[in-house]
């Protein structure tokens, strides 16, 4: 029987809402869908899947490449081999993805954001998002995916009946790598997320010297001062302001962004405010794709007419 | 500790207008200047770092054409003691071929490490793999997303991975690994062009990638490129710099968010 094995992206008790989007692809591949988790008490809708194999062991073992790879080996040699092996675009789905392709020997394409059924291609992005390669496996046999999240959620529906539900009583562990503990980010001042007018910077704005004229532009519109991934690993702006998959996700009345070209991992973490507005030099800029309002023009050129005009 | 470190030249695209030709068999990247992968200096950075600090060597590794020797000069500057060089004229889209040429060239040549670095991607193709498919293949461990190293002891590393949210994990992990090295890990040191004319005296070693490619063959293709599907459509706000700029307070004023 032809399936697909999605592995679940869980973590500290919490099934991820981007298990829809590797959900979201197997309807859209028209495959018996198998998910793979840890046994554990997760809350999320077990009748879209067909079937639910539960792995008796901690969530942390399950989380480990190292681990996951013997788990797999175990369904396939129940199963047999499934057509995909599909994983969340995310720090632990890519982690186990791309060494099981290593392992396995099989063919792997990450951040599928796009499947076109009539011609069986993938696309993937590349080039800062501004081009699309499509993607197809040049062998027969099982592919890996990792999906970008938001990419696939609306194909999910739930199945007639409920799952059958199977066990795998016995994962080895590995020694050559374990878990330790969760490190918490500092507790700061500033939430970002609880701002309703975020002013948001990216790498356009060049310098660190930049800061303090939008931190002023910031105090006169009454927002509050935010960035992107490459701001903060400049240390321009501390960490507990990045807006992003690794930051905070937020969603504000306007988020105002001055500088930020619109990785997919910063999108991510914005794409839901009530407006945005993308300010950027670049009209090819990936960001104007998901902003309501957007200017092609130098940042610091509207900053500064802006200051003028709120000062005088 | 001896630190093997993966370095890529790629296309600064971010503020470039690209095309597509040849009836979407290419990207015309002819006019792009190329730098190096801002993840690489990363792992490059903590590499030297971590070999200053336990006495090792760095090597820096490339693959790629001639050009690439840019980016090796440029990890000599930061502090590898040596580059390498596996040329490949063509451009490889298919990770499992990076990963095989690097298993296959670090075996044959019997090179020996205790720990290879990788940034977590390259800007170019965005994949996050070659590294841990290296390792598999290598048959040593793996982590991806490290923000952070805070250890490094005889036999184990104890590495810091970013996860979603602000959240990370500690795990410890037994050399020799692969670690696949996240931006803002550390600050990459300045690199003068005095620093590389002076990197430009250490011999780099070439190899040709043909002579490593056994079982590299692909096992994914590109069919062709496209332009991404244009999704919404913002209102562009236009006209002269004021008049935008009060257009731009205007939509302020009518969301609630300024007075």
């Amino acid at each position: 029987m032809s399936y697909a094995l999605i592995i679940a992206e869980v973590r500290r008790g919490v099934f991820e809402e981007r298990n829809l989007d590797t959900l979201g692809i197997c309807a859209l591949l028209g495959k018996e869908t198998v998910l793979l988790m840890p046994d554990k008490p997760y809350t999320f809708n077990e009748n879209m899947y067909d079937t639910i194999i539960k792995a008796k062991t901690e969530e942390e073992v399950f989380l480990n490449p190292l681990n996951i790879a013997g788990i797999i080996e175990q369904v396939i040699s129940a199963r047999g081999k499934p057509d995909f092996i599909i994983l969340t675009h995310s720090s632990s789905g890519s982690e186990s993805a791309v060494y099981m392709a290593g392992l396995f020997s099989l063919p792997v394409v990450t951040d599928v954001s796009g499947y076109d059924k009539e011609r069986n291609i993938f696309f993937k992005s590349y080039y800062s998002d501004k081009i699309f390669g499509e993607f197809k496996s040049s062998q027969e046999g099982t592919c890996i995916l990792t999906v970008r999240s938001g990419s696939f959620k609306e194909f999910v529906g739930e199945k007639a009946s409920a799952p059958k539900v199977e066990f795998i009583e016995n994962v080895s562990v590995s020694e050559a790598r374990t878990f330790v503990e969760y490190v918490e980010e500092e507790k700061t001042d500033i939430d970002i997320t609880k701002a309703e007018f975020l002013l948001s910077v990216g790498r356009g704005i060049g310098n660190k010297d930049e800061i303090p004229d939008y931190e002023a532009l910031a105090g006169l519109l009454k927002a509050v001062l935010s960035g992107s991934r490459p701001v903060i690993d400049k240390l321009w702006l501390p960490k507990a302001r990045q807006v992003g998959t690794s930051g905070k996700t937020v969603k504000p009345k306007v988020y105002l962004a001055m500088g930020i070209s619109g990785a997919f991992q910063h999108i991510a973490g914005m794409k839901d405010s009530d407006c945005i507005i993308a300010v950027n030099k670049d009209a090819e800029a990936p960001i104007f794709q998901y902003a309501h309002f957007g200017i092609v023009a130098d940042i610091h050129k509207v900053r500064d007419k802006l200051k003028n005009i709120l000062a005088g | 500790m001896n630190l093997l470190v993966f370095t890529k030249r790629v296309p600064a695209t971010q503020e470039e207008e690209l095309r597509i030709v040849d009836d979407g068999k290419a990207v015309d990247l002819s006019k792009v200047p190329f730098k190096v992968n801002d993840w690489d200096n990363y792992a490059v950075e903590e590499a030297v770092q971590i070999a200053e600090k336990t006495g090792g060597t760095v090597t820096a590794i490339s693959i790629g054409d001639k050009e690439s020797d840019e980016v090796l000069r440029r990890a000599i500057a930061m502090g590898a003691k040596d580059g390498f060089l596996i040329e490949k004229e063509e451009i490889l889209h298919d990770p499992g071929v990076r990963a095989a040429l690097v298993n296959n060239f670090l075996k044959k040549e019997g090179i020996a490490y205790d720990a290879i670095f990788t940034g977590v991607q390259s800007e170019d193709d965005q994949f996050a793999a070659v590294g841990g498919i290296l390792a598999a293949k290598l048959g040593i461990p793996y982590a991806s997303m490290v923000i952070g190293i805070d250890a490094v002891e005889k036999d184990h590393l104890i590495a810091r991975r970013e996860l979603e949210g602000g959240l990370q994990e500690r795990v410890k992990i037994t050399s020799p690994c692969v670690l696949a090295i996240q931006s803002g890990i550390n600050e990459p040191r300045y690199v003068s062009i005095m620093g590389i004319r002076k990197a430009s005296k250490v011999e780099r070693k070439t190899y040709k990638g043909a002579d490593y490619s056994e079982n590299a063959n692909n096992s994914i293709e590109v069919v062709r490129w496209v332009y991404p599907p244009k999704k919404g459509a913002a209102t562009m706000l236009t006209g002269e710099l004021d008049e935008v700029c009060k257009q731009l307070l205007g939509v302020l004023k009518e969301k609630g968010v300024y007075q």
